[in-house]
């Protein structure tokens, strides 16, 4: 029995379909989830996310969030998600450049978006590193 | 009979009167479907959660977070959510007869200039006044949502309700109040937010125990005030669709009304016109009448 994996992010639902594996980065490291997996609930970190449906394999790049396991339904829900083949390259760059700068030059950033800059961060670099390390 | 000078005014001002409703149907209706679609899109993540949150409630102790534990209720803590402009129908009126209906004692926090200006005017305890923009970022609710969860938790007040215009249609727009925290009538508002899904994929839960990672509280701690921000998020989206669908019906049946009573208006021009034509031709009939 095939597993089903729903990606909702506020934006948009990026991924449903049914699934043989997939492999989920979570607070506590990563998390393979198998058909027959016992009902879970995990915090997802940025990083990412592995699908394996036959033997074919995708990579989504996911910033954080939360994934439920329950009766084979894998529903994970995050700030962003993308699939790999979405990634611009250089879209990302720049806007990673630009928060980056952003952190270093504004001095009196408030909480909030210190913690927004912050995540962009994060989750360029995360497109990136998937992006390249394919090539 | 109004003389034709007096009705051609008229029919200037009806017009331009008409012009600048026209136009705001026009903007309104943009913008609408820009808010209407963040609705819609964010309905999917709100349903999702809310399956998340129904998995957990029925496997976790109800105490085990301050957010799920039913308090008695000392003061209320009502979020309005109303629009900065006027110009959009009964919406506003709407939301403020359930805010009169709230009997004994309640803090308001306010998101919209009208709402604010109604809470002053009737002399009611308001806290704190967001401003949220057309585009309504996330950033803008999540304020108010933690000013909100701060106070809750200090136990300023013991429940958080939002009193908002809810999004069914263009058409139709129902003011409700909706409460937020504590979570403790679970089903009751999984009704809610299955009505404003539409749909519910039909889900036999598995009965085995859950496993929570890191751990139950953690994750709970996580995951709860994450789901209070973001569904303070939506309805305050459902609230800006709502806002501007009345505003371009508003402003519609404004344009309509001015066409028509331009139409009349014109109609009682020509009759005037003619008259004072039909009496001119008499007159000089008559002066050559006595000549001759």
């Amino acid at each position: 029995m095939p597993l089903t994996l729903e990606i909702v992010t506020p934006e948009a639902r990026v991924y449903s379909d049914t699934i043989d594996t997939v492999v989920i980065p979570t607070v506590e490291g990563e998390v393979g989830i198998l058909p027959g997996h016992i009902p879970l609930l995990t915090q997802v970190e940025h990083g990412e996310l592995r699908v394996t449906k036959g033997n074919q394999t995708h990579f989504l790049a996911v910033s954080g969030g939360f994934a439920e396991v329950d009766n084979d339904r894998v529903s994970i829900l995050a700030e962003h998600a993308i699939t790999e083949e979405k990634i611009d390259e250089s879209a990302v760059e720049t806007a990673l450049k630009r928060a980056e700068q952003e952190l270093h030059e504004a001095k009196h950033l408030d909480p909030a978006q210190y913690e927004h800059l912050q995540s962009m961060v994060r989750y360029s670099g995360t497109q990136l590193a998937l992006k390249r390390r394919r090539r | 009979m109004a003389s034709t000078r007096d009705i051609r005014r008229r029919i200037k001002s009806v017009k331009n009167t008409r012009q600048i409703t026209k136009a705001m149907e026009l903007v309104a209706a943009s913008k609408m479907k820009k808010a209407q679609q963040a609705a819609l899109a964010g309905r999917a993540y709100a349903q999702l959660m809310a399956d998340m949150l129904a998995a957990l409630a029925n496997r976790v102790e109800e105490s085990q977070h301050p957010f799920l534990v039913q308090r008695p209720v000392k003061t209320r803590g009502i979020l309005l959510v109303t629009t900065d402009k006027g110009l959009c129908g009964p919406l506003n009126a709407n939301l403020f007869k359930l805010v009169t209906e709230i009997k004994g004692a309640a803090k308001y926090y306010v998101i919209g200039r009208k709402g604010s200006q109604f809470i002053a005017r009737t002399k009611r305890d308001m806290v704190a006044e967001f401003p949220v923009t057309d585009r309504v970022a996330f950033s803008e609710v999540k304020v108010a949502a933690e000013f909100m969860v701060k106070q809750f938790l200090e136990g300023v007040i013991d429940t958080i309700e939002v009193i908002y215009p809810r999004f069914k249609n263009t058409l139709v727009q129902e003011p409700v109040v909706r409460p937020v925290l504590p979570l403790a009538n679970l089903k009751e508002f999984m009704a809610h937010v299955k009505a404003d899904a539409h749909h519910q994929p039909a889900r036999n839960a598995d009965t085995r125990e859950i496993l929570f990672e890191p751990n139950a509280t953690q994750v709970l701690e996580a995951l709860l005030p994450f789901y209070v921000n973001r569904h303070l998020y939506q309805l305050v989206l459902s609230a800006k669709a709502s806002e501007h669908s009345a505003r371009m019906v508003a402003m519609k049946t404004a344009k309509d009304n001015a066409t028509k009573l331009l139409g009349d208006l014109t109609l009682e021009y020509n009759k005037a016109r003619q008259a004072g034509i039909t009496q001119e031709i008499l007159e000089i009939a008559a002066a050559q009448f006595a000549a001759a």
